[in-house]
């Protein structure tokens, strides 16, 4: 039994639910420290709540303790007052199963999965003791590694990780850990470990290049600085995605975690180029799983966990072509072993009733749909394929199933975007409530409730968007002012969200290594938990962009050329920036492209897969 | 309808699952379990589940308690035992699930055994020496003031390691009877002789009936 030392019980004793700091949940992996050759820390830089709702973290957990001879274990940034008393009573930060501090792993491994985590990434090397540069870090420290979306731009983050990975992890990361064992067994120095991992395909070595600048602050070049290093780091992927089954066990949080439930990836990836999104963009090619092994799976996954309600995730679930297939694979026995199932991601355009039919069994609160722009020209500006009649058509099924509450999600800020657009947001919101009223078998006594959120756009790297420059904050106020005066009934409600935070996620999503040490000048002035508005502080924000002398603006209010040579132009996610650049001009003229599983439009991350990403000769769509 | 007792202890990670969070725990592995136990009727069916006189966060314990029903007249529940402990937490181990002899409601007392900081011993000498040792109580009527010494007279302790020990029974009743927890007595020694809560154990050793037979 792991014994807890006098100043963690204390520690223990003084904060709020201890029981995120104590490990030992069902389901999570104890082994002998002795006899194991390589250990893992696996943080997540956020709390324990939200990061035990990372499905990443439990694939990849699964399949590295599945080794007997490495241990993978977990970390989470502790709350305020957690942290206060940490570093009162001098706890280093530690892992959760075995209580040893972080700079006792052999690798300590972050996953980047949003802009603003990165003060808590160094408040968590700050609290292991581990020198935050990887310059300041020899052999005798772990090896801190990233992986996650943001890699795709990892370039702000460069200077304190060692390594990152740039796409998907189930090969790459039990790469790095052989590598590791390797390194350790035969006593090699950090240079050639280093040398070693960066022939592994997806790997980054941040200072194995050199990036240089021309006079008005744009990138010069990028290189790399060794023999042997490649000019591009190329995201690794797995090509066959039935040949890493999904996880069968998940560690099962006992203090409320915000996904508390089972969940299968059904397929990666995403045929439908939507251009404001990133995830779209950096998951490419498109990859499904078969109907019966995520069935199986599934069925598992749930007897292991005593989960009773199961959820298929991915970027687009009812994309899935044979989705009725693995609903009927499901349905087969979710009933008997007390299972529901949901979709988070269904889509108004292919919303049909006997989807609805086979996953509404059990719940009928909210449901929310994704129009993301307000009129017709600007969804097809950003190629959101969703028309009017589309939303009527999935909002009456969904009357009639017995919904009352409809959460219409949208984006402001949007490339071409006029006051004509934002009006639009309010109008289709009240043509969703006009449509309730107009049904004769809408559900009856209540009333509807139509939520609008509204999102600030933030141009993300690797999108068609990516050369945009971003709504300043008065734009957007402006906006928000005009949203809320054409809103007329009081069945709609607007939800909205504070830009300032889209500023600072827009400015680290383009940046450049330059930003490191203004990341690290607000951490030192007290920045952590940015995510969390309470703890976030814009001016303190400005004030670090302006000791370190850098404009935040050059960033993200300035559009790029076409042709620039961009902070992440060596990490190719695959998609090219050809095809990113014709896509923003096709955006400009308000034409649409096709979803892949229709027609390839040439973006050039099928050479991932090494042949085309679908026999369209046999679509049957 | 049969009433089964699983008796477990719950210590170091365990000791701070809440009882909410507890009760969470229970039925999930109950329910993945598939083992025959009783549902609660209505709307929404949940398995009915009773933990006896559970301990404060931070505390651990020998001998907690949670009764189930079920509706099977010879169940199996060594096998039962088997089927719930791999899904436990770690720090809940199974000791028993058995028929209840006893109806939680007939729990008078519990032992336990507290262990402080070897700068705690001029506490105890103090409290052996003097005449009351008053602390205030909360409870869902307001606050109000005990004096400790008419339940534990004295505390024989022992010196062990870097610390000191001793063993005290305290009532432990639900409803109408006594209810003495053992923080309110660190409570005490916080007060009078600031002792940090923090710096001692308490550990549940065992669970009476008010006639003072062993519970569990
Ligand atoms: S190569 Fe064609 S089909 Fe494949 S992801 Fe790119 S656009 Fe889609």
């Amino acid at each position: 039994m792991t014994e807890f030392s006098h100043q963690l019980k204390e520690a223990l004793s003084l904060v709020q639910k201890p029981g995120r700091y104590t490990g030992g949940e069902p389901g999570c992996t104890y082994k002998d420290k002795s006899k194991v050759d390589v250990r893992m820390a696996f943080c997540f830089p956020d709390t324990y709540e939200v990061g035990m709702s990372f499905l990443g973290e439990k694939i990849l957990y699964e399949l590295l303790n599945r080794h007997e001879n490495w241990w993978c274990e977990r970390a989470f940034m502790p709350w305020v007052d957690m942290k206060e008393q940490m570093e009162r009573l001098n706890i280093p930060l530690y892992c959760l199963e075995s209580k040893d501090p972080l700079s006792d792993f052999d690798i300590v491994g972050f996953t980047l999965e949003y802009e603003l985590c990165y003060t808590n990434i160094l408040a968590m090397l700050r609290m292991s003791g581990i020198p935050l540069r990887a310059a300041d870090r020899d052999e005798s420290w772990p090896l801190v590694i990233a992986g996650g979306p943001c890699v795709c731009n990892a370039e702000p983050m460069a200077d304190f990780f060692d390594i990152m990975q740039l796409g998907e992890g189930e090969q790459m990361l039990q790469d790095v850990c052989a590598a590791m064992e390797y390194a350790k067994k035969n006593g090699l120095n950090k240079e050639q470990l280093l040398l070693n991992l960066a022939k592994i395909p997806g790997l980054y070595v941040p200072s194995f290049y050199d990036v240089t600048y021309e006079e008005d602050g744009r990138i010069r070049s990028i290189k790399p600085n060794r023999p042997g290093v490649p000019e591009k780091v190329t995201k690794a992927i797995v090509k066959d995605m039935d040949s890493f089954p999904p996880p069968e066990n998940f560690v099962v949080p006992i203090v409320g975690a915000i996904q508390d439930r089972a969940s299968v990836e059904v397929l990666r990836g995403c045929v439908r180029g939507c251009r404001f999104c990133q995830a779209g963009q950096i998951y490419r090619p498109f990859r499904e799983r078969s109907p019966k092994l995520i069935s199986d799976c599934a069925r598992i996954l749930c007897r292991n966990t005593g989960y009773d309600e199961l959820s298929l995730t991915s970027l687009s679930t009812s994309d899935h072509s044979r989705l009725e297939e693995i609903l009927d694979n499901l349905n087969s026995w979710a009933e008997a072993d007390h299972v529901s199932l949901s979709l988070p991601s269904l889509r108004v355009d292919n919303f049909s009733e006997s989807l609805v039919e086979k996953t509404t069994r059990v719940r009928k609160s909210g449901l929310t749909f994704a129009a993301e722009a307000g009129t017709q020209r600007l969804r097809d500006v950003i190629n959101k394929n969703v028309t009017w009649d589309q939303i009527e058509r999935g909002c009456r099924i969904a009357f009639r199933e017995g919904y009352t509450s409809v959460k219409l999600y949208f984006m402001m800020g949007l490339p071409t975007e006029t006051m004509e657009d934002i009006k639009g947001i309010a109008d289709t919101a009240q043509q969703v409530v006009d449509l309730f009223y107009k049904i004769p078998d809408r559900p009856k006594g209540k009333g509807v409730q139509v939520t609008i959120s509204v999102a600030c756009f933030v141009p993300k790297p690797d999108t068609p968007f990516q050369f945009c420059a971003q709504d300043t904050r008065e734009q957007l106020r402006e906006k928000q002012k005009y949203l809320l005066s054409c809103v007329h009934s009081r069945k709609i409600k607007v939800n909205y969200h504070d830009s300032a935070t889209s500023v600072l996620e827009g400015i680290f999503a383009k940046g450049d290594r330059r930003l490191g040490k203004v990341i690290e000048t607000a951490f030192n002035h007290g920045a952590f938990f940015d995510t969390w508005e309470e703890y976030f502080d814009y001016d303190r924000w400005l004030q670090a962009f302006a000791e370190c002398g850098i404009d935040p603006n050059f960033y993200n209010y300035r559009t790029l050329a076409l042709d620039e040579v961009t902070p992440w132009s060596h990490l190719d996610v695959g998609v090219s920036q050809a095809f990113l650049a014709r896509e923003y001009q096709k955006a400009l003229r308000a034409e649409t492209t096709q979803p892949c599983n229709r027609q390839c439009s040439g973006c050039g991350a099928n050479k991932l897969l090494g042949g085309p990403c679908f026999a369209y000769d046999q679509n049957q769509l | 309808m049969l009433t089964i007792r699983i008796s477990f202890e719950k210590r170091a990670e365990a000791a701070y699952i809440s009882l909410l969070d507890l009760q969470r725990v229970f039925q999930r592995i109950l329910k993945r379990s598939g083992l025959p136990v009783y549902y609660t009727q209505g709307f929404n069916p949940h398995i009915y589940l009773s933990f006896a006189s559970p301990l404060s966060l931070g505390q651990e314990s020998l001998c907690e308690s949670c009764e189930i029903k079920t509706a099977e007249e010879n169940p199996d529940l060594a096998s039962w035992k088997e089927t719930l402990q791999p899904y436990m937490p770690k720090g809940i181990v199974i000791r028993s699930v058995a028929p209840a002899q006893e109806k939680s409601s007939e729990i008078g007392f519990a032992d336990y055994t507290i262990t402080l900081p070897l700068s705690a011993e001029d506490a105890l000498i103090a409290y052996n020496e003097s005449e009351t040792a008053m602390v205030s109580k909360k409870t869902k009527r307001g606050s109000h003031e005990v004096d400790l010494k008419n339940y534990i007279p004295r505390l024989e302790y022992t010196k062990e390691g870097d610390g000191l020990s001793f063993s005290v029974r305290m009532p432990c009743a639900s409803g109408e009877g006594v209810n003495l927890n053992p923080s309110l007595l660190l409570a005490h020694l916080q007060q009078t002789h600031a002792i940090p809560p923090w710096q001692c154990e308490v550990l549940r050793t065992q669970l009476y009936t008010k006639n003072g037979a062993i519970f569990c």
